[in-house]
């Protein structure tokens, strides 16, 4: 074909390096949530002895910042994950209902009394992920693929729902469950011990494990469902295997850290602007700066007020929200 | 490919079909009528894109169903006409995604074969100076190279292209017709088509098919089916036909 008068190549981006300091960033924000905290804390005596000082660091703070490590990766890459199926910048759990639904399931674990303690809760979070998952592409699937506008609308009906569900499950709970569930509905990440981590670290992993065995269709995606398919994607399978892996683990996540909205759509917006479209690189990007964004929000939520404790979820929404309106003002603009 | 029996009726709401069709190896059939006759759907279908309501689709012999998605599409390549408005990739990148049905699994990185198959697809199209360009800065004639490039890059026996001239100017059409024949003569490649450009059609194909209402009006090499009269009576115009060279030229009367 004809050339075209200016031969301009693309902005080289460096992914590697992106990655790499990313990497670093995640040393740094797990070194500041260890250390840093409304008390000050003696090195020293919290390495060597077992007093106090020990239990701060052993038992609050490190599990406090693997914790934020992980959810934060968890959310951002489950934003990149329905952000490339559906082909939207807006599209995340939360904006799409599913955090909502597993919110909705973990409070009425929590209000039941649910037996099995978080394995009870997680798996009720779960369910009501999937459902509202399932309603909400459900409704938006057509034989010319997904109405990206009926997905977003679906996914508002359904947040606006279960959130109207939780207020009704609170308003007829004894006050002490009450006050439980409103403080769990904040969205935080203060535990004792490693109990959470290690319940959401294989959900994690698999979650990455997942989309990483995906990166090639979730990057086909880019030219358009028809195209994909064409060159051999399944996309009723991908769909499928997408929405059922980020529901788990949005469901596993909801119920230890409750509802933290909009790391999932800050994050892998940012990372995409820093390494490209390739998922590749997008997929450890979110990873790493969901982990240090949620990391560092926290050590905020510690410390702003100190010694009042915000919870997190707070700090992030109150961030995410213009966040959310600046991305529609551009894509408007665009 | 043989279609025997198709017919896509979603809904009850009658598309296409039940209609008989068979493609045969190496040759270039191109799909014409009037708009809404079910040309994309046609084609839609024989990419394996769209399961039919009824009928039966076998290529080489063996029903569609047998194939996984991923082993259809290294056999059948599609050129889709409606496409998303901004993919942000390079061209480069987009003609590797057309290697996906032939990485050794879904998550299997490219290897030395599928760079080679891109440089191929790219030199076949004479859009190597276009590689590394991102896909959103090209004109609507250098892009669509880069999709056709794409669809090569897939090395399938088949390749499918709904529209392939629209939009473009004379220059760029005259270089895809001057790509399908190039394709289809000297490296025996079957096309399938669906064109509004009967001359386009008339050009480059060795058999046209005639689609009204979803079913087939008339089927055989273009001298045959485009005279004045069969158009006539498929696009409601007038048309004259000049026989100069080996394939007819058509020419629509316009002006009342």
């Amino acid at each position: 074909m004809r050339a075209h008068p200016q031969s301009r190549r693309p902005a080289r981006k460096r992914p590697g390096l992106v990655l790499a300091a990313l990497g670093l960033g995640w040393l740094v924000a797990l070194a500041a949530a260890t250390l840093l905290g409304s008390q000050s804390l003696d090195l020293g005596a919290a390495l060597t002895g077992d007093g106090k000082a020990a239990t701060i660091l052993w038992q609050l703070r490190l599990p406090r910042a693997l914790l934020a490590l992980l959810v934060g990766g968890v959310l951002a890459s489950s934003g990149l994950a329905f952000q490339s199926l559906f082909r939207n910048a807006l599209a995340e759990p939360y904006t799409l209902g599913v955090a909502g639904g597993a919110a909705l399931g973990a409070v009425l674990a929590l209000a039941a009394e649910v037996p099995g303690g978080l394995l009870g809760v997680g798996i009720a979070a779960f369910l009501g992920a999937l459902a509202a998952t399932a309603i909400v592409v459900g409704l938006s699937f057509s034989r010319q693929g997904t109405e990206i506008s009926t997905l977003l609308l679906a996914g508002v009906a359904v947040s606006v729902s279960t959130t109207a569900l939780i207020l009704f499950v609170q308003y007829f709970s004894d006050p002490n469950r009450t006050f439980q569930i409103v403080r769990w509905m904040m969205g935080g990440l203060a535990v004792v011990g490693y109990r959470e981590v290690l319940w959401l670290l294989p959900w994690a992993l698999g979650l990455a494990l997942l989309l990483g065995a995906h990166r090639w269709e979730l990057n086909l995606l880019l030219t358009g469902e028809e195209t994909a398919a064409a060159r051999g994607v399944d996309l009723s399978r991908l769909r499928l295997v997408v929405l059922g892996g980020v529901s788990l683990a949005v469901g596993a996540l909801v119920a230890v850290a409750g509802p933290i909205g909009f790391v999932g759509l800050i994050v892998p917006h940012a990372v995409r602007s820093l390494v490209g479209h390739d998922q590749r690189h997008l997929l450890p990007g979110c990873l790493l700066a969901g982990g240090i964004f949620l990391a560092l929000s926290d050590l905020g939520a510690r410390t702003v007020a100190s010694p009042t404790e915000l919870p997190v979820g707070i700090l992030t929404a109150a961030a995410g929200g213009p966040f959310f309106l600046w991305l529609l003002f551009t894509r408007r603009r665009g | 490919m043989s279609a025997r029996g198709l017919t896509w009726h979603p809904g009850g709401k009658r598309v296409l079909g039940p209609l008989d069709l068979e493609v045969h190896a190496g040759e270039c059939l191109a799909l014409v009528g009037p708009n809404g006759a079910g040309k994309t759907t046609l084609l839609r279908l024989l990419a394996g894109l769209i399961e039919p309501t009824a009928g039966t689709l076998a290529f080489a012999g063996e029903p569609y169903r047998r194939f996984s998605r991923r082993a259809f599409a290294a056999r059948v390549a599609y050129v889709p006409q409606i496409r998303p408005a901004r993919v942000p990739l390079s061209v480069r990148e987009l003609v590797l995604h057309g290697r996906y049905p032939h990485l050794a699994g879904p998550a299997a990185a490219p290897r030395e074969a599928d760079f080679e198959a891109v440089a191929r697809a790219l030199a076949t199209t004479a859009i190597e100076h276009l590689a590394d360009r991102p896909l959103d800065e090209l004109s609507g004639g250098e892009r669509q190279a880069a999709y056709i490039a794409a669809a090569l890059a897939q090395e399938t026996p088949v390749l499918v292209l709904d529209e392939p001239t629209t939009f473009l100017d004379a220059g760029h059409q005259r270089e895809v017709c001057g790509l399908l024949t190039r394709l289809h003569g000297e490296a025996g490649q079957t096309v399938v088509l669906a064109s509004h450009d009967l001359n386009f059609a008339s050009a480059v194909a060795d058999r046209v098919a005639a689609l009204v209402c979803g079913t087939l009006a008339a089927d055989g090499p273009p001298a045959e089916i485009l005279t004045p009269e069969r158009l006539a009576g498929l696009f409601g115009a007038p048309f004259e036909v000049v026989h100069g060279g080996a394939r007819p030229v058509t020419l629509l009367r316009l002006a009342p």
